[in-house]
């Protein structure tokens, strides 16, 4: 089971994909909305913290920048306007999930274990290609949707495709690190874009029922 | 005489393994009693304050209650040797295995402490009393629960180094870079909650505190005092320096230890072990200060997450990609 050993560059990107993904983990399992939204924060960061290893190890300028933009909007902005609209609404917990904590908690070991599972089953040995973080991106991605299937509030599943916007950063980051900087910029402009409807659903869905839970959703159905 | 060295050299490393735990503990302690007194803005006790507890309370008399027999009084004596056996099988100085390094595994170093556990427990039952028989009933539940993180964790490791000895882990560790693996990673992480738990630290105990009813470990010693109060005390100071020492030297962070046994290098491993410990209380005096303790019967979901997480670093190596 010894494998390949992974280079110092690869395990430190393997350290910091990992730590991404035990913050989706935490993120699953945090009751109150202020955390999740700290969570994310957190999360961010290690991608930022990623990007700059990958700029400095790769020696691709670009990716600084883009680890200064993505620092700057995810770490710093994202959760400032989602406190803001939070503090806003006066809700504190997140609605009861559909399943409780230690069942959605296997089923996210479940698809996470399967996005290791899908990655690695792909044999790709090749020094370009570092597939182990790749599988812990796909687990990230995974476990996000978790997040957003079982949750049954505005606020979680917002961060949950937050998240997960974070899961494909971390895949693009390793894979395509040379990607020219439009493009990954283009993604982060998504995100914004985003925001501002994610935004907008909290503020309109929450004048109308004073609540935040999509569950309450069901009765505008004809 | 070269011959005569090469057996006492080890032998006398090996001894100063355990009087490092022995001597080192009560200090480790002070300082994160110090720390996290200071980060909750007050002065707090003096570094030294654990050894003087000690040395008051073995020069205090021993009360017992009248139902309880001689286990009540020989559990401490028990639990203390086990701590003192414990060091003799983990990389503590050294790189490379002493005499009676190879004597267990990591199971086995696990199974020994796990019997100081459980005779501090049984004294606390013994002793009748309902706060501390309280303790020990839930100390023997949430180690229960501990358990299955622990062995999947020790599976981890065997899968790493094809063996569960603690000196090999280690060995691998230094030699590449497999520390950074992410099933390396989460079996560390997870090991980590482990620690947070056995050492009765904040989200599980409220290790300082005195109300009896948040107690768990804490409350098993309530009904002793004098000598054996003292070596339990001690003990669980213990205890926690070798956990310690066990996430660093096997987990993460394998470095500055004596490769070669020559008295400079095992002084140098001796300050090395003590700092990072000191380093490590650090982060866990940080954790007490951010989080609040959980209710009881969350305790159980702390620990499922865990031991999820121990899965996990279990299943990545196998389905993972190599």
């Amino acid at each position: 089971m010894t494998g390949h050993v992974p280079s110092a560059t690869a395990g430190t990107e393997d350290v910091v994909a990992v730590v991404v993904l035990l913050t989706e983990f935490a993120m699953l399992r945090a009751p109150l909305l202020r955390s999740q939204v700290r969570l994310y924060a957190l999360q961010s960061l290690a991608v930022s913290v990623l990007a700059v290893v990958v700029a400095a190890t790769r020696h691709e300028a670009d990716v600084y920048a883009l680890a200064g933009l993505s620092f700057a909007l995810k770490v710093v902005i994202v959760p400032s306007v989602m406190t803001r609209l939070l503090r806003d609404v006066e809700v504190d917990l997140a609605g009861s999930a559909k399943l409780g904590v230690a069942s959605s908690t296997l089923v996210a070991l479940g698809v996470s274990v399967f996005g290791f599972f899908a990655i690695g089953s792909l044999h790709v040995h090749s020094s370009l290609l570092p597939s182990t973080t790749l599988a812990v991106a796909s687990a990230v991605v995974l476990v996000a949707f978790v997040l957003i299937v079982l949750r049954s509030d505005v606020v979680s599943q917002a961060m949950g495709f937050f998240s997960l916007e974070n899961g494909v950063s971390i895949a693009s980051l390793v894979v395509a690190a040379g990607l020219p900087l439009v493009v990954e910029t283009t993604f982060l402009f998504d995100l914004l874009v985003a925001v501002v409807a994610f935004g907008i659903i909290m503020r309109v869905h929450h004048g109308r029922s004073k609540t935040l839970s999509t569950d309450e959703l069901d009765r505008l159905r004809g | 005489m070269t011959v005569g060295l090469a057996v006492v050299v080890p032998k006398a490393v090996q001894a100063l393994q355990v009087l490092t735990i022995m001597l080192g503990a009560p200090l480790v302690s002070g300082v994160i009693a110090h720390a996290e007194a200071r980060l909750q803005g007050r002065r707090g006790p003096r570094i030294l304050q654990p050894y003087y507890d000690i040395v008051k309370l073995f020069g205090k008399e021993t009360l017992v209650t009248d139902q309880s027999s001689w286990v009540f009084l020989a559990a401490p004596v028990v639990a203390f040797s086990c701590y003192l056996i414990v060091p003799l099988l983990i990389p503590v100085l050294t790189t490379y295995g002493l005499p009676l390094g190879y004597m267990g595994d990591i199971l086995g170093g696990g199974f020994v402490l796990a019997l100081a556990g459980f005779c501090v427990a049984l004294a606390a039952a013994e002793s009748g009393a309902p706060y501390a028989q309280l303790g020990s009933s839930r100390a023997m539940t949430f180690g229960a629960l501990v358990e299955p993180t622990i062995l999947f964790v020790v599976f981890a490791v065997g899968l790493i180094t094809s063996t569960d000895l603690p000196y090999a882990l280690a060995a691998t560790v230094r030699s590449s870079s497999e520390i950074l693996r992410p099933g390396h990673v989460l079996a560390a992480v997870a090991f980590f909650l482990v620690v947070l738990v056995d050492t009765g630290r904040i989200p599980v105990e409220t290790h300082t505190g005195t109300l009896e009813l948040g107690m768990i470990d804490e409350a098993r010693t309530l009904e002793h005092s004098g000598p054996a109060l003292a070596l339990l005390k001690w003990g669980s100071t213990m205890k926690q320096l070798i956990l310690y020492t066990i996430l660093i030297n096997v987990f993460v962070a394998p470095f500055g230890l004596s490769s070669n046994g020559a008295p400079l290098s095992v002084v140098g491993a001796i300050a090395a072990l003590l700092g990072k410990a000191m380093l490590l209380g650090l982060v866990f005096a940080v954790i007490d200060n951010l989080f609040s303790k959980l209710r009881l019967f969350k305790i159980t979901e702390f620990l499922a997450a865990a031991f999820g997480i121990a899965v996990l670093a279990v299943v990545v190596f196998y389905v993972g990609p190599t």
